[in-house]
């Protein structure tokens, strides 16, 4: 039995290692590439490192993109749908969580009717919205449908709820208007629960690709995604790999780089994002 | 500013729908609002000839889905290949993925050295945005210089051609989107994992329960919930993930891999497919809802009060 235990460990931590391997050699790969002189196939003598090691790759991937301005794009876009997003759902949370008022789980159950037809498998009626609005083209676009958002009123609702209500009456006896009671009472008590919702927004938001391609035209709005798309299409006909995968990279690695930083957070914060 | 009792009592009946008006705003017009329009509009067909722009779209009843469940229509058998697609890649995904990230939580649960480089190494691609990941594995199977050919020819095999031959492209994206999603996965397990009290694995190897015995009888049936919650996000996510095709081949070779919703997004600006992009997403807005309704059902424990 000792045996059979120690086997299966052994066996376990082997299983383990080539799990991490085989996740993480497309990204090794993909930095060893774009290091290596264009076209040269990594069957070619070394297939770790290329005849020598350049950063011409990275060169000519920042000449074909703007990429400074879709990275301050990008930051406007989750930026701007964050700040907005965290005004909205505070407030109606704030509301369905300790307020009574007549319709409250009617209007609660159409909120949550984005969590069961999410606006991305909308995407051609709102994008005629959008035209109708006169908003085409424009960063208002890109933001607007994620400005009101049922997952965060449903996260934090749940948090408010557990603050004492004796904290608010003690507050308002304090004379402390409306404002004042979700700024010092909730808000304060509702920090982790926060933080839980603003990586996901930001994370999920800094990864759209097909809303901003379709709502926008000029290359002055358009966020990272869409920029990295223009590399891909330009590299589609001679197979610039080298070019692609610097491209790539300069465009993930901001979000990698957060990731081992802030890990716990990050894991913690998507195990919320499913579980109610 | 004074205010008679009168005004102030007005001004707390308002309050709560003041405080919800935005988000209720915004439903409304980009979620309620669309889903009725697309009904409405699967329903027509734009006006054709010459002078097609000014003129009314015509009334067609079900037409439109006729059309594209009918394998002789230009559209139909389009919309037919890619449901079957959608269908087959949300089935391997969620059949292959799911499983995948509960092994890797069960076996990162153990309290051990090095967790978090663990970790980060299965759960990195599912931070990544989908068009990066794939661009990534678009070297990764890329022809003369790709490594997953240079690793087959390692062992003597001449190499496939995996986003080229109409067979093999879907299966290269269902690769993608698992090693994009199972470490996604793998985080709502180990989040079950810890909610497992440690004394009961105590008790059982007290009782001479070996390792396997515990996981038959112990983990799964504890794990059953969240099991549950994981196939049944997986599969709403399936359905809406597509942008990977965008540097994958674009749907492959005649439709061989393309999915739902990037088929609408290619035809958005087609205006004489209107009618059937809309009576598609009305097949996309179904197998969506069949999910997403039984995880409100399954799991929204904390009801209105």
């Amino acid at each position: 039995m000792k045996d059979a235990n120690l086997l299966l460990r052994r066996f376990g931590a082997a299983l383990k290692a080539a799990l991490a391997i085989a996740f993480l050699i497309p990204l090794f790969f993909t930095v060893l590439v774009s290091v290596r002189p264009e076209a040269e196939p990594v069957t070619n003598g070394n297939i770790f490192f290329g005849s020598e090691v350049t950063l011409d790759n990275y060169q000519r991937a920042l000449d074909i993109a703007p990429w400074s301005l879709h990275y301050l794009n990008s930051i406007v876009f989750v930026a701007g749908t964050l700040l907005v997003q965290l005004l909205t759902v505070t407030a109606a949370a704030y509301a369905f969580a300790r307020m009574k008022f007549f319709g409250r789980n009617i209007l609660l159950l159409i909120i949550l009717l984005q969590l069961m037809i999410p606006s991305g498998v909308l995407l051609v009626q709102n994008f005629r919205t959008i035209q109708l609005l006169g908003l085409f083209d424009t960063r208002v676009a890109l933001m607007i449908p994620y400005w009101g958002s049922a997952f965060g009123v449903l996260l934090l609702r749940q948090t408010f709820r557990e603050v004492p209500l004796e904290l608010e009456e003690a507050a308002r006896i304090d004379g402390a208007n409306l404002y004042q009671v979700i700024r010092h009472v909730y808000i304060t008590n509702a920090i982790p629960a926060y933080l839980a919702f603003a990586l996901v927004s930001v994370s999920s938001h800094w990864n759209e690709f097909l809303w901003p391609f379709i709502i926008t035209r000029s290359e002055e709005i358009r966020p990272l995604t869409v920029g990295l798309n223009k590399l891909i299409k330009t590299t589609d006909q001679g197979a610039f790999y080298g070019q692609l995968m610097a491209g790539t990279l300069i465009v993930i690695m901001p979000l990698v780089i957060l990731f081992l930083v802030f890990q716990r957070q990050f894991v913690e914060s998507f195990a919320r994002s499913g579980i109610r | 500013m004074r205010l008679s009792a009168r005004q102030r009592s007005l001004v707390g009946l308002l309050q709560p729908y003041l405080l919800i008006a935005p988000t209720l705003v915004l439903v409304l017009i980009f979620n309620v609002a669309p889903a009725f329009r697309t009904v409405n509009d699967s329903l027509y067909k734009p006006a054709r000839g010459l002078n097609a722009a000014g003129r009314p779209p015509e009334f067609v009843g079900l037409q439109n889905f006729r059309d594209i469940f009918d394998d002789t229509h230009y559209m139909g058998g389009r919309f037919l290949r890619t449901l079957r697609n959608t269908v087959i890649f949300a089935a391997a995904t969620v059949g292959i993925g799911v499983p995948l990230g509960l092994m890797t939580a069960l076996l990162l649960n153990r309290g051990q050295p090095l967790l978090g480089l663990w970790r980060f190494a299965v759960f990195y691609p599912s931070l990544l945005p989908l068009i990066g990941a794939a661009s990534i594995w678009s070297f990764v199977f890329s022809d003369s210089i790709g490594l997953a050919n240079a690793l087959l020819r390692t062992v003597g095999h001449p190499g496939l051609n995996w986003l080229g031959d109409r067979n093999l492209v879907l299966f290269s994206v269902v690769i993608v989107n698992i090693w994009k999603q199972a470490g996604y996965f793998m985080i709502f397990f180990l989040a079950g994992l810890q909610n497992i009290s440690r004394d009961i694995y105590e008790a059982s190897s007290l009782d001479g329960a070996g390792p396997m015995q515990q996981f038959v009888y112990l983990t799964m049936p504890l794990l059953r919930r969240t099991l549950l919650f994981v196939v049944v996000i997986a599969f709403t996510f399936a359905f809406q993930t597509v942008e990977q095709l965008q540097a994958l081949g674009e749907g492959g070779p005649a439709d061989s891999a393309n999915l739902l919703l990037y088929l609408v997004f290619q035809n958005i600006s087609e205006r004489r497919n209107w009618g059937y992009v809309n009576a598609m997403t009305i097949v996309l807005i179904g197998l969506v809802l069949v999910f997403t309704l039984s995880n409100f059902l399954l799991f929204e424990r904390d009801e209105p009060t």
